[in-house]
């Protein structure tokens, strides 16, 4: 194997020790579901979060189905998301993801996919407080 | 002079290969009308938020995921094939009357069944 094409460690132990596989009741009040995809490599990302009373997220959950960098991404986003608040995780850059699995160049987009998750994911429970509240386009 | 026209076959057929698997496959057919015309590709960097769309492919790749079962993977393919045949139609009414913005939403969605196509092909040859 290719030093140049060598999976990166911390990818191969996000494949092989996912962290936080699965799914939240997406009718709880207080779970927010963001479901993305990338249509240029066809990856589907489900990033789950539940919030409690105060605000921070205390528990999150994700199903990926494409590529080990793609699922490393959002296995790291589920543990990064956890005891922060909703504000403070919504500050997290896909730029930290790929930085700490040591992304290559061309599995940069599978970190931004994992942030557009966590993004959908808080938007959606923001939503779900106050569905009166007229909410913002969504980036598409 | 006889290796430069040696070069020269393998380079056009190579080519012609190339061209003839582009041409044959639905999904990369229609990516390269799209560029024919001019469109830009989905990009890497792009991000779907079709909720009933994604949701629906999540849920093929959960069943797709689960323990061999003959019956499931069967139906499975039927889904994936319906599936792929009905966007190739409509890829095709959308270039027909030029809604290229249009085709390009629909070979988004074909990537996502081509990929489950190729999981459903790995998982029935025997390990």
């Amino acid at each position: 194997v290719a030093t140049r094409d060598a999976v990166p460690r911390q990818v191969v132990d996000h494949y092989e020790n996912p962290r936080n596989v699965g799914s939240l009741d997406r009718n709880a009040k207080n779970v927010g579901t963001g479901l993305v995809g990338a249509p240029a490599c066809g990856d589907v990302m489900k990033l789950q979060v539940e919030v409690d009373e105060n605000g921070k997220i205390v528990d999150a959950r994700f199903k990926t189905f494409g590529c080990g960098s793609a699922i490393a991404s959002s296995s790291l986003a589920t543990e990064w998301v956890k005891g922060k608040t909703v504000d403070e995780a919504l500050q997290i850059k896909n730029t930290d993801i790929a930085k700490e699995l040591c992304l290559p160049p061309v599995k940069l987009h599978c970190s931004m996919l994992a942030e557009d998750a966590i993004k959908a994911a808080l938007a959606d429970y923001k939503l779900k407080q106050d569905p009166n509240k007229e909410e913002p386009e969504k980036k598409a | 002079r006889l290796q430069k026209e040696q070069y020269y076959s393998e380079q056009h057929s190579s080519l012609i290969n190339k061209a003839y698997q582009t041409l044959l496959n639905p999904l990369s057919r229609g990516l390269y009308l799209l560029e024919l015309n001019g469109v830009e590709p989905a990009q890497e960097t792009d991000c779907d938020a079709d909720s009933v769309f994604l949701m629906e492919i999540m849920e093929i790749n959960e069943k797709l995921a689960e323990p061999e079962n003959e019956a499931i993977l069967e139906e499975i393919e039927t889904l994936i094939k319906v599936k792929q045949e009905e966007l190739t139609k409509e890829v095709t009414a959308a270039f027909e009357r030029d809604d290229l913005q249009e085709a390009k939403k629909l070979l988004a969605k074909m990537k996502y069944f081509a990929n489950l196509e190729d999981k459903l092909k790995n998982k029935k040859i025997p390990s």
